[in-house]
């Protein structure tokens, strides 16, 4: 079968499955497509400037961002809904066929296979941190399958790679063409030992620099975000913006700005796209429920937690906490007790999801007073008719994200 | 008198919310005014040797390495342990306790020998919840196992449980974890003491004697929503 018309029944039944309400349609697609011709993505790929983006945390914030950056440029396709394994990335392709620039969120697991399929014109490198250890395993093993999966990158792909991630770093160190960058994260949960000798790795400055008696180190970033100011090299700077909230927002949109410059969106162009995107796949986005209105944030992992609860301090003060279990979430929930709570001190919090009681377990041994509910619509009747924000685990906030109704 | 509890080597030995068993050691002591300190030793700390019970949690290869040269730097765990001190292992710090352990590249790490248990490695890693009959006098243990290794008695010891459900030690045994006298070693994360309140207060107990109950629903809930939770 000719790749067109498999396309046409791969779209045919996705559309099945969206009208029939079983799904979005988009892993069905993907699926099909990849069953009739293994080699799809490759041949979709094959005369499109494409942009993987992977790690840990940003993934679908910093694709977005990408995408607005490039799109005023040059007509652009991406994995809007965050569907990064192998059938999202063929439905995507699948897609505009008139946009000949590519912008994909790709799973850190998916990344190597991306990297052979799609032979992209640049990889953006994010962090790698401790997430769903009974799926992805440990951080190392991570890191090594994309060292290794570096050396099949195409001869003149770039990596943008975050110089404050020593995995990160320890990743695409072996790639001639990699540019790095910093936006000054401190220290790293996972990285007490180096990752080339095993050997304790020696965090200086605060924790914005690392090395090790082998020999590794921070590398030299050529890109530095500081106090909103992005600086590259030939005394290149933009001021960096964002609508939504949060440090890890201000640094994805810095690494935006650099991705779309690489394919030769100038700086400021790219400034001023990403600066008025307000909310990425529901994130941030506004959910009435009962007579509450949610401010609806993800956080999937403990660094992601720590970012989240920062950001929401500074928001209403009613929280409400969803904690699932499932297997995009990680069905090991030990990782509660890596995050501090205590920015919740002094705050309205309700807890629910299936794992409740494991969250209300930890929350009672950090004394932060808490109500247990069985669901969000029993939140809103204990909440009433305020502002709150709805901080939810992965497969909850999917769920939730589908009634948000505005940015 | 101040019991004295240890967490050892947190950045290393911390990878699945291992410090959640020291933070609810230290909860139920203090809801009972039970006096005690935690002592939180990093890497460059030497190991204090007059403490009561040390807590050693799960780490990655590279990490568990480093944090068996640092034990047996100033064998600080090994003279408390001679001296009476309790231990209580999980996963990785339960594998530095034997003899030795597995490492990438085939490599073999002597461990600090405490326990005559060896761990090598299995054809597959163990990922799941786990469910066993204790051996001691305690409700159904319950914790969410994660580990490439699987650990042999090389003389007769006590298992910590039975397994219904999950691998725990593997290697054919149907057991999880390990008890003796001083040290209580298991391959639950969970964390273990946090989801098995019993657990918990049988460690405690051994040190500080016989102590009030606890009301405190919420970790009773908690054990019994996980073992449900698990059809066995």
């Amino acid at each position: 079968m000719k790749l067109k018309v498999i396309i046409w029944v791969a779209n045919f039944f996705g559309a099945i499955s969206r009208v029939t309400g079983r799904g979005s349609g988009v892993m069905v697609a993907g699926r099909i497509i990849l069953r009739l011709d293994p080699s799809a993505v490759a041949t979709l790929a094959k005369n499109r400037r494409v942009v993987l983006v992977s790690g840990t945390n940003g993934k679908t914030t910093t694709t977005s961002l990408i995408y607005n950056a490039l799109a005023s440029s040059m007509k652009t396709l991406s994995n809007f809904t965050g569907a990064n394994l192998f059938a999202g990335l063929a439905t995507a392709l699948s897609g505009d066929t008139k946009a000949m620039t590519a912008v994909l969120e790709v799973d850190e697991m998916v990344l190597p296979w991306a990297i052979k399929e799609t032979r992209p014109e640049l990889v953006v490198l994010l962090n790698l941190g401790r997430d769903q250890l009974d799926r992805l395993s440990e951080v190392r093993s991570v890191a090594q399958k994309w060292k290794d999966a570096v050396k099949d990158l195409p001869a003149d792909c770039q990596i943008l790679a975050d110089a404050d991630d020593p995995f990160v770093a320890w990743s695409a160190q072996d790639w001639s063409k990699v540019i790095w960058f910093s936006a000054g994260a401190l220290g790293h949960i996972d990285a007490s030992t180096c990752p080339v000798s095993g050997d304790l790795l020696l965090w200086t400055d605060g924790g914005s620099s690392y090395s090790c008696k082998c020999g590794f180190a921070k590398p030299i970033p050529e890109w530095i975000l500081k106090d909103g100011l992005l600086s590259g090299p030939q005394e290149q700077s933009v001021e960096v913006k964002s609508l939504i909230p949060g440090n890890a927002a201000i640094s994805n949109a810095a690494r935006a700005i650099i991705a779309a410059s690489l394919l030769g969106v100038p700086l400021w162009i790219g400034a001023d796209s990403v600066s008025k995107v307000g909310s990425v796949d529901g994130r941030f986005g506004k959910l009435q429920i009962g007579e509450t209105n949610y401010r609806l944030l993800l956080s999937k992992n403990p660094a992601s937690w720590r970012e989240t609860l920062t950001t929401s301090a500074m928001g209403p003060k009613t929280v409400l906490l969803a904690v699932n279990a499932n297997t995009q979430d990680g069905k090991d929930t030990s990782w509660l007790w890596d995050v501090d709570y205590s920015l919740l001190k002094g705050r309205e919090v309700l807890v629910t999801g299936a794992r409740r009681v494991d969250l209300s377990a930890r929350l009672t041994v950090q004394e932060i007073p808490h109500l247990v509910v069985e669901n969000e619509v029993e939140a809103s009747k204990v909440i009433g008719a305020k502002s709150a924000d709805l901080i939810a685990s992965y497969t909850a906030f999917h769920r939730l994200a589908k009634s948000v109704t505005r940015p | 008198m101040t019991l004295t509890i240890v967490h050892l080597l947190p950045e290393l030995l911390g990878t699945y919310g291992d410090r959640g068993n020291v933070d609810i050691l230290s909860w139920r002591l203090r809801q009972r005014d039970i006096a005690h300190e935690v002592l939180t030793i990093g890497v460059n700390d030497a190991v204090p040797t007059f403490a009561d019970i040390y807590v050693l949690g799960g780490g990655e290869d590279d990490a568990q390495i480093a944090a068996t040269e640092i034990l047996k730097r100033n064998n600080g765990i090994k003279k408390a342990f001679e001296s009476g001190a309790h231990i209580f292992a999980v996963c990785a710090g339960f594998q530095i306790l034997g003899t030795i352990f597995p490492a990438s590249g085939g490599r073999v790490i002597p461990g600090l020998g405490l326990i005559a248990v060896e761990t090598i490695s299995a054809s597959e890693r163990s990922v799941g919840e786990v469910i066993s009959e204790p051996s001691i006098p305690i409700a159904t243990l319950t914790g969410f196992e994660n580990h490439g290794g699987q650990s042999r008695f090389l003389e007769e010891l006590q298992p910590l449980g039975h397994i219904r459900h999950g691998i725990g030690n593997g290697a054919g045994s149907h057991v999880e974890g390990l008890v003796t006298d001083q040290i209580i070693a298991t391959y639950m994360h969970g964390p273990a003491l946090v989801r098995n309140p019993e657990l918990a207060d049988y460690l405690l107990s051994r040190k500080v004697g016989e102590m009030a109950p606890l009301a405190a629903p919420i970790f009773n809930e908690l054990h019994a929503e996980r073992v449900r939770a698990v059809h066995y």
